[in-house]
Order: structure tokens, then C-alpha cells, then sequence
């Protein structure tokens, strides 16, 4: 009984709830079912009895737990400001280590060791990229490009300036080389120095979230080496940009490429395009909305890229591509990717910004041919560019 | 064949909870009582609910409706071991009559889906409990529900046109009727508000009210809660029936800016919200009329939100104001008795010499414009002997608001948090009629037992635990 890993779930943490239940209406699996076991208040009464030793960390309680999207959309709703991300990360851990399977371990392996290691993920990409060529990879990605690119290592822009270090993650390095590309032609063009150091890795997301504590702790080490003298560190896939933001040591260096990038344009370092007329429809993706706080920042870059901004589902669940979720719950997934795909056609906009890669392959995945889902960033990017008329890969 | 193996029989697996950990989970609502759940089942359609009522009946085990759980009266917290029925999946809108102004709806529906999904119609569900983001019609319907907006607007019972339901003895019949008027008696009225007592609600008809066409909030400071108290009491004397007058004192203020940051000035020692509805004219006299009795009443701050996303954002703090308690402590009771208008600073004052006395943090928040008061304890249950502390300084604070001419409970329901002081409010007489009605539905005492009415009302407490 109780628990047993290094950061459990703390007891100050769950006192903070006082189970009102106004978080209720904003989880998504609680909307699907309308069962308190599925909703963030049952999720902490049952922590909470764990806590105080009234019941087992057993199959149910990881259930219960991993039933959970980590969406964090209860957090933004709670008049009592519970952490409640830090707390089900806490208990996804203990879930982890107190009912250990054969599964769990190969999905260690994957979300800690296989992330951090570049000739793995290098290796993994092209073989991506060929199956894509031969029509055997799934809806939802991009097309990797082959030969493959990478931004790790470089630095762009002129020798002086303010230096913007470029986080390039794990799998984004390869699979979405074009929103970093997009995003150093924006900051340099902002008058910044990109440098995308070669020791960084893994933001550790996906490890955290999927209870294994440990791993992610190794790579916030290895990136706290390898950030700690940047002035800023720029992300452009949310899902990292909230996990990095919370590091005790460099947490505050960070800031999500829209952020800068809206900043920028109000202070007239990067230019108010002319209206092109086109509407695009903006996705809040959680862990940006939630996450961060960051609503309006994308909005301004869309409509400073000359378009007419539409919300695609705003205040809306969680899309339910959520990391690992689709995998482990596919039905829960796809019932709310194809929700969101809903929302996103009743806007009559064809193309769609998301500023998470993780919410883009689900778009994509749920969407319909003829849309054409971008980082806010890259649809900048091509406006700054002159080139028009975003198209798909 | 067990309970639990004829329920799943019906349901299937997935919509019968019975593990001990999903037992602990829909042991409780918001409120502080824990209950003894022998299954929680969930039910999607009103056969089914009618099912699982026969089912518990011949197994001889007391049935609790569940909504959201978002009562703070202990309603949905089965007291001798029960079957708790969550009706969260009967959220159906149907037959909406846009010229008759009615729908029928499920009693799973949240408040606020229904009047956000009748928004393009120009209409929405008049009662607004703070609640209303999470809370279901179901249990508005069971405890009829008030608001901020009941103040013009009238509480749940004058919103509800019809009631089906399902009997204790799992028989489907309506209450109520579309016919705007009825010979006999109005049960309709018996069933809004019994707490789930007469038999499980699967769909109402609702009144529908047309949006007005503008609107204003204000936002007042005023130096005392006596001040803000006697700005209500002007504000009525006037003449003038705003659509909300809720106060808030300056521990509450504190609590809420923190998590809204809406401005709210934290300086003050209360603020009042107001609003006023109607056309363009009546709403700027009515901005005027309580600006200036604020003015007299030594306002130190007004200010006027006429945009929708600032209206959004006070009420988001009203609204959010029981939830911000955590961040005074881990739990918090309170009552929500009625006192008259006349009486407010009065018993204001003495509550805040209740819990003085007792030593407990307090804070206030309440529906000035009917005199419902929510007077809040923040504590700690994990200390010894804390909750019996606070509520002994609750009841206090209810025999006050009686003595001064008020009433037990203005929305939240009995439950069970208030049945201990029925007495003070009815006497054996009323509570024996009471009973008698309740007999009358349920004669084997099996619909949420042990709730409302005191322990010996009448014999049902005796049924409810021969098991």
C-alpha cells in the first residue's frame, strides 16, 4: 500500500482540491461518459485514497489513471488552482513501478532510451520515410523528407544579435524539419542569431507522462547542460514547449516560438502583412492553451500573416491525440479526433494552424482530403515569403 | 443471480461500477459526508433507469439519483448502503418549441449546455446555480436550484412545466403537463424539489426565456459588508428588481481574483455585483439607479462591463468563488439559509461573531437580492475534531438567520447536511404531512432514504436500513 517512487503524488497537492467538481464539464473522457471514475475529481479521490493507505495501487487504480489524457483543460478550469498535471504524472509513475509488464518495459525503452539516442531516431526516420514512399505508413504525418535534414548543430542569421537557441526535440528533428525551418527564417528575419546546440535532446514529455520519472529526468539533465547558458530557448511543438517550462532551472529561459514571434510583431521587428482575404481556423492545442496559458499569441501571428482568423473549437476537449494516448485508447482517441475534425469543417476553413505536432497528426488523421493543417509559424513564414497559398506537402 | 450480476445482466460490464476504489470514488458529492455505495450504474434511457428501480426493489436496496455530484447537501451520498443511479448519460434536448418557449430535456444535461446550445434560438434556461458549468438539470430539478438570476427570474419550480418519472415501483408516469394549466393537484411542484425522494426525474419540460436584449454588470466596492448590504436594501426600496445582487466579502474577493484575475478590487471590504437586463433604456436607468444609491452608500469603486467577455469574466468569479476556497483550506461547509432582506447586516454581523467565537476562517459570498446567504467555513478535516467544530458554529449560524425570520435553506437542498434542523423550521405537524406524501410515492421507503426529513418523521428511516 502507499507509494513508493521519489515524487509521488503530494498530500499538499491533493488538499488543494476541495472536489466542487467545475472541473468536471471540461474533461473529455468525462464528457464521453459521464463517469466520475473518468473525471479529474474521481481521479483524485482515488489518488487520494491511495495517499492515505485506504486502497492498493492495483489494476484499477491504472486504469483509472491512464484513462486520463493529461490534457490539464481541468487545470485551466479549477477555481482552486490544483496541479493537477503534477499530480497525475506522479501517480502515472507509481502506477508504472507498482504493476510492472512486459509492455511497460519495451515502452520504457521507447520513450526514454530510443528518444535520447540520435542514430536510433536518425535510423528510424528514413525507414519512416521509405515506407511512406511505398504508401505503407499511416494518415496523419508529414512526409519525411529523404535524403533526411536536420537542424541539430547548425546556426543561422547574423553574427550579432540576440541569441535564440532552437529546441529541436526527438522526432521533430526529422518529422517536422519544416516548422523549424520555418521558425528560423521568422526569428532571424526578427533579428535574431538561431543556434540549435548538438548536446540537447529529448524534452522528456512523453517519458514524464508516461510515468517513467526517471527517464525524463536524465534528459532534463542532459539538456540542462546543454541550455544552461542560453538567454532563450524557443520551442515550436507545445507538448515540449509545457513540459521544458517547468524545469527548475531553466524553465523560465523558455518561451513557445509564437510567443516570441507575436512579440516581435508588436514591436514592429517583424512586419503586419497585407490581408489576403483567406480564413484560416486556429486549434488551442492543450498543452499550449492549458499548458502555457498562451491563447492569443497565435493569433496575432495568423492574422500579422494577412488572414482572417477563425476559432476552430475554442474552450472545446482536448483532441485526443494526447502523446501515447492514441495508442493505449484508440476508440477514446478517435472519437474525439473525429470531434475535433467536426469543430475544425464547421468553421469553413480549409486550412487549419495547430501549434503542437502531436494535435496536427490527429487533424490530419481525422480530417477529410483538401485540408491543410500548418504551425502557425510556417503559414508566417510563407506570407513573409511572398509565396501565397499554403498547400500540403 | 446477485445485485450486481443482474445489474451488469441489464447493462453490461462497462456501465456498473462496483470495484472498492469506483465505490470510494462515488462515495461523495461536493459536500462533506461520505456515503456506502454497493454499485453505481449508468443508465441511458428512462426504461433502463425503470430496470435497474425493479431490480433494486427486489433485492430490497435503497436507490440515490446522481447527478454531476455537485450538491453540497450530502443528496447523492447513499447513507445505508444503496445503488447509486448516475443519470449523467440521459442529456437529451428534444422538442424544442421556439414559439411555445418549452423543450424537453434529460436530467444527465448540464445547466449551461442547455442554454449555450439554445443561444443561436435567442433563448436560454432561466436558473443559473454557481454551479451551472457542471451542475445537471436533474438535480436543479431535485433541489430546485436558484441563482444569481432568481432574483427576477424565480427559482427552478417556476422553470419545470412537466416531470416523467419513475416510480419506486418502477412505473413511468408524468407529473405536470404542455398544457400551460392543470385541474387537481400541482405534484409537479411536489417533485421539484424532493431531493429524489419521490422517484428518479428521466426528463422534464423545460420553460425556455427569451436572452434580453441588452445587459449590464457592475461591479461596486464599498468600504464594509454593511455598506454593500445597504446598497441591496436601497437598490430594492427603489423599486428596481435587478436581474442578480450577489456580495462578496474581502476574504471570498481575495480568493476569487486569484484565480480570475478580473480586477476585482481586493482593497474593498465587499463588492457587489449587480446586473440589470432589458432594453437598451431600462438598462441604463437601472445602471443609474444603483449607481447612485452606491454612491450613497460610500462606494469606493464602480465600474460598468457592457462587453460580453467582461461580464464572462466577473461572473467567472462569482461563479468560481465556493471552488476558490481551497486556497484557504482543504475543505469548507457551509449553509445556504434565507434571511429577510431587512435583516441582512444584522445576521451578517452576528455570523461573523459565530465564527469569531469558534475560531474558524470564514468567508462570505451571497445572493444579497434574496437575502440567501452562503456564510462559507474553511477548515481542515484532518485535524481532530474540527469538523464537529465547524459544524456546531454552522448551526449557530442557521438558528440566527431563523431567529430573525429566515428560512433553513434558500437552494442546496436538505439532503442530509440539513435534516438535523428540520425542526427548527416545521413543526412535528408539518413534517409528519410530510412524511405522509412521501408514503404516499414510496410506501417501502426505498428512494433516497434517510434524506430531507428528520431521523423519526415517520417510519421510513426504519425501512431504509432493514437491510
Amino acid at each position: 500500500m502507499g507509494w513508493i517512487t521519489v515524487l509521488p503524488p503530494e498530500r499538499v497537492d491533493l488538499d488543494s482540491c476541495v472536489t466542487c467538481g467545475l472541473c468536471l464539464p471540461v474533461c473529455p473522457t468525462y464528457r464521453l461518459t459521464g463517469d466520475e471514475t473518468a473525471s479529474p475529481r474521481g481521479r483524485l479521490a482515488a489518488i487520494d485514497a491511495v495517499d492515505q493507505g485506504i486502497a492498493p495501487v492495483d489494476e484499477r487504480f491504472g486504469e483509472i489513471i491512464d484513462f486520463c489524457l493529461q490534457c490539464r483543460a481541468c487545470e485551466t478550469a479549477c477555481p482552486s488552482l490544483v496541479p493537477f498535471g503534477r499530480i497525475i504524472e506522479g501517480a502515472t509513475a507509481e502506477v508504472r513501478a507498482q504493476t510492472p509488464s512486459v509492455e511497460g518495459r519495451l515502452r520504457r525503452f521507447g520513450v526514454t532510451t530510443a528518444l535520447r539516442t540520435i542514430p536510433l531516431l536518425r535510423s528510424g526516420a528514413i525507414a519512416l520515410g521509405l515506407l511512406q514512399r511505398l504508401g505503407l505508413a499511416s494518415r496523419g504525418l508529414r512526409t519525411i523528407p529523404l535524403p533526411e535534414r536536420s537542424a541539430r548543430g547548425g546556426s543561422w542569421g547574423p553574427g550579432e544579435g540576440p541569441v535564440a537557441t532552437l529546441f529541436i526535440g526527438c522526432v521533430a528533428d526529422a518529422w517536422f524539419s519544416d516548422i523549424h525551418q520555418a521558425t528560423i527564417e521568422v526569428l532571424v528575419a526578427a533579428g535574431y542569431r538561431v543556434e540549435a546546440p548538438s548536446s540537447q535532446t529529448c524534452c522528456g514529455a512523453l517519458a514524464a507522462h508516461d510515468g517513467f520519472i526517471d527517464g525524463a529526468e536524465k534528459m532534463a539533465e542532459q539538456n540542462r547542460a546543454a541550455l544552461r547558458d542560453a538567454e532563450v530557448v524557443v520551442v515550436d511543438v507545445a507538448g515540449c514547449g509545457a513540459h521544458l517550462k517547468d524545469d527548475p532551472e531553466f524553465g523560465h529561459k523558455v518561451l513557445d516560438v509564437t510567443q516570441v514571434v507575436a512579440e516581435a510583431i508588436d514591436d514592429g521587428r517583424l512586419p503586419v502583412l497585407e490581408g489576403n482575404g483567406e480564413l484560416v481556423a486556429v486549434q488551442d492545442p492543450c498543452h499550449l492553451e492549458h499548458g502555457q496559458g498562451i491563447i492569443e499569441q497565435p493569433r496575432t501571428v495568423l492574422w500579422a500573416a494577412g488572414y482572417d482568423v477563425v476559432d476552430a473549437d475554442r474552450g472545446g476537449l482536448c483532441c485526443g491525440a494526447a502523446g501515447t494516448y492514441l495508442v493505449d485508447h484508440p476508440d477514446t482517441s478517435s472519437e474525439l479526433g473525429r470531434r475535433k475534425a467536426t469543430a475544425v469543417a464547421n468553421t469553413g476553413a480549409t486550412l487549419v494552424a495547430s501549434a503542437n505536432a502531436g494535435c496536427e497528426m490527429q487533424l490530419r488523421r481525422f480530417l477529410d482530403d483538401g485540408y491543410v493543417v500548418r504551425h502557425p509559424v510556417e503559414i508566417y513564414a510563407s506570407s513573409l515569403a511572398g509565396e501565397g497559398h499554403m498547400s500540403d506537402d | 443471480m446477485t445485485l450486481i450480476d443482474e445489474l451488469i445482466a441489464l447493462l453490461g460490464p462497462e456501465r456498473v461500477r462496483h470495484h472498492p476504489l469506483d465505490l470510494l470514488v462515488f462515495s461523495k458529492d461536493a459536500g462533506v459526508t461520505t456515503g456506502d455505495v454497493v454499485a453505481a450504474v449508468l443508465p441511458e434511457t428512462a426504461q433502463e433507469v425503470a430496470a435497474v428501480v425493479r431490480i433494486a426493489r427486489r433485492y430490497e436496496t435503497p436507490i440515490v439519483p446522481r447527478g454531476a455530484g455537485t450538491g453540497l447537501a450530502g443528496g447523492a451520498v447513499p447513507v445505508s448502503p444503496g445503488l447509486l443511479v448516475v443519470l449523467t448519460r440521459l442529456n437529451e434536448i428534444h422538442d424544442v418549441d421556439e414559439v411555445g418557449l418549452t423543450a424537453w430535456v434529460g436530467p444527465g444535461l448540464i445547466n449551461l449546455d442547455l442554454s449555450e446550445r439554445l443561444e443561436p434560438l435567442g433563448l436560454h434556461f432561466a436558473p443559473d446555480p454557481s454551479s451551472q458549468q457542471a451542475c445537471t438539470i436533474g438535480g436543479n430539478v431535485g433541489t430546485n436550484a436558484g441563482g444569481p438570476h432568481c432574483l427576477a427570474d424565480g427559482t427552478t419550480v417556476a422553470h419545470i412545466y412537466a416531470a416523467e418519472m419513475v416510480t419506486a415501483t418502477g412505473e413511468m408516469v408524468t407529473v405536470g403537463s404542455e398544457a400551460p394549466d392543470q385541474p387537481g393537484l400541482d405534484l409537479r411542484a411536489v417533485v421539484v424539489g424532493s431531493e429524489g425522494t419521490l422517484g428518479i426525474v428521466t426528463r422534464v419540460l423545460v420553460r425556455l426565456t427569451q436572452n434580453a436584449p441588452d445587459v449590464a454588470t457592475l461591479l461596486i466596492g464599498f468600504p464594509t459588508i454593511e455598506a454593500a448590504a445597504a446598497a441591496v436594501s436601497g437598490v430594492i426600496a427603489s423599486g428596481l428588481i435587478p436581474a442578480a445582487l450577489e456580495i462578496m466579502d474581502q476574504p471570498m474577493v481575495k480568493a476569487v481574483e486569484n484565480f480570475v484575475h478580473a480586477g476585482y478590487p481586493t482593497a474593498a471590504g465587499a463588492v457587489l455585483l449587480a446586473e440589470v437586463t432589458g432594453t437598451a433604456d431600462t438598462v441604463a436607468s437601472g445602471v443609474d439607479v444603483i449607481r447612485s444609491v452606491s454612491e450613497t452608500n460610500d462606494a469606493i469603486e464602480i465600474r460598468v462591463a457592457t462587453d460580453a467577455d467582461e461580464r464572462a469574466l466577473l461572473w467567472k468569479g462569482r461563479k468560481g468563488a465556493f471552488g476558490a476556497v481551497a486556497q484557504a483550506a482543504p475543505d469548507y461547509y457551509l449553509h445556504d439559509t434565507v434571511v429577510p432582506r431587512t435583516a441582512l447586516v444584522e445576521v451578517m454581523t452576528k455570523i461573523y461573531e459565530i465564527g469569531d467565537r469558534y475560531e474558524l476562517q470564514m468567508l462570505n459570498v451571497f445572493h444579497a437580492g434574496d437575502g440567501n446567504l452562503h456564510p462559507l467555513v474553511a477548515f481542515d478535516a484532518k485535524e481532530p475534531g474540527m469538523l464537529d467544530r465547524v459544524q456546531e458554529a454552522a448551526t449557530e449560524m442557521v438558528r440566527v438567520s431563523i431567529d430573525a425570520g429566515g428560512s433553513l435553506s434558500g437552494e442546496h437542498g436538505i439532503g442530509l447536511e440539513k435534516r438535523g434542523l428540520m425542526n427548527l423550521v416545521f413543526s412535528d405537524i408539518d413534517l409528519d404531512a410530510q412524511a405522509r406524501v412521501r408514503e404516499a410515492f414510496d410506501d417501502a421507503g426505498m428512494m433516497n432514504p434517510h434524506k430531507v426529513l428528520p431521523e423519526g418523521s415517520r417510519c421510513f428511516d426504519a425501512k431504509g436500513v432493514r437491510l
